[in-house]
């Protein structure tokens, strides 16, 4: 238990589970401010650019609905990124379904991209952004959830159902492809 | 630049860049990354993502909080207690029981050669040479009471049929016979004809 900005102990994400099951709405509270922002990161990076709030939310409510199934063996915030991972590829499986007749490619991510480039004001955001879409999905998660979300590569693999040394690979190939797509720029 | 041959102090640097690493593993990561180019610029590289990554809309978690359901505990389904099937399957086995047993010994009575079909199908038992008796040959001497051979001087038929010797009995034999009856087990279902009218014997 770390100590909170006010000096109490912070309580873990299991003591706020078990608080929200005995009533306690504020523990909810607590949760969703303690992982929104991290989840809806992940899911920018991951490439979702429309309804991410939403997506969070849905996240949220997922996995409010089935806390019961889980044990703590991973952390909550891997659980939740598992849980929106899976939304996302519904998401993008629901989106494949309305476009028939174009086959979803990798690079549509990177379309979606550009269509929303005059928003980002920042340039190096918009570098990194370009690099991230020069990713494969997966490398693209890995990287993410390595480099933004701090996770360990047994989180990552639970996050995106591979291996350790499958997400080892992954990353190992990311970082050389950012890095060489920075340095080109 | 030469490319760094140290694969777990590169897999490290995010590690390192979260503030991951404590103790001598991160002196080791630090110390290595202060002399290897190729270290200093993946962790540039790193940092750079990192602090790019703040392009995610805000999120307002009271409205999320909204969207919750409250918790509702997952019941499981009430199983059956064992004793209650085991119970079931009792009652069952004596259900079996009854119709399999009633059905052989209607078809044994059916069949016994002691039986013969009397006024459509009602069964009568038939005394053979090998039925031992149903009243005892010997019974205790008789004694002289008046009244009880007022009664029994003429015997009734239905009493008598019970058994083939009764006619041999004494006073006192059939005195004992009717006691006896009183303790019998197998007693009929419906009530049964009086035995012995005490009365004239025209109804009889």
């Amino acid at each position: 238990m770390t100590p909170s900005p006010e000096g109490r102990p912070e309580e873990t994400d299991m003591e706020l589970i078990d608080r929200w099951k005995a009533g306690d709405s504020r523990a909810a509270t607590r949760l969703v401010g303690r992982h929104s922002q991290a989840l809806a990161r992940f899911a920018a990076s991951a490439g979702e650019r429309d309804g991410i709030e939403e997506l969070v939310q849905d996240t949220f409510i997922r996995a409010f609905a089935s806390l019961d199934s889980f044990r703590g063996a991973s952390t909550l915030r891997t659980w939740l990124f598992t849980i929106e991972r899976r939304l996302m590829l519904d998401r993008r499986r629901a989106e494949r379904r309305t476009r028939e007749t174009v086959p979803v490619q990798e690079a549509d991510h990177v379309s979606e991209y550009g269509a929303l480039d005059s928003l980002i004001a920042e340039e190096a955001q918009e570098r990194v952004r370009k690099s991230l879409d020069a990713l494969s999905p997966t490398q693209r998660e890995v990287f993410t959830l390595r480099v933004q979300q701090g996770l360990s590569y047994k989180e990552i693999a639970e996050v995106v159902g591979s291996t350790e040394g499958a997400a080892r690979v992954h990353y190992h190939n990311a970082i050389q492809t950012v890095k060489e797509f920075l340095r080109d720029e | 630049m030469n490319k760094c041959t140290v694969s777990d102090i590169q897999e490290l640097l995010p590690d390192l860049l979260h503030g991951a690493l404590a103790g001598a593993e991160r002196v080791r990561v630090e110390a290595h990354v202060a002399t290897c180019e190729s270290c200093q610029e993946d962790l540039d590289v790193l940092r750079t993502v990192k602090s790019a990554a703040v392009f995610a809309p805000s999120i307002d978690v009271d409205r999320v909080v909204r969207q919750i359901a409250p918790y509702r505990a997952i019941v499981p389904a009430v199983e059956a207690p064992a004793r209650t099937r085991v119970a079931s399957w009792l009652v069952a086995a004596t259900v079996a029981l009854f119709v399999v047993g009633g059905g052989s010994v209607l078809m044994t009575r059916q069949n016994s050669p002691g039986t013969q079909v009397v006024d459509g199908g009602v069964k009568a038992p038939q005394q053979t040479a090998s039925t031992p008796p149903l009243v005892p040959s010997k019974l205790p001497a008789a004694t002289p009471d008046s009244k009880i051979t007022e009664t029994i001087t003429s015997p009734h038929p239905h009493a008598l049929a019970l058994a083939a010797e009764a006619d041999g009995l004494s006073d006192r034999g059939l005195v004992q016979l009717m006691n006896d009856m009183d303790t019998f087990d197998a007693l009929p279902g419906s009530e049964p004809d009086p035995v012995i009218s005490v009365d004239s014997g025209d109804s009889l």
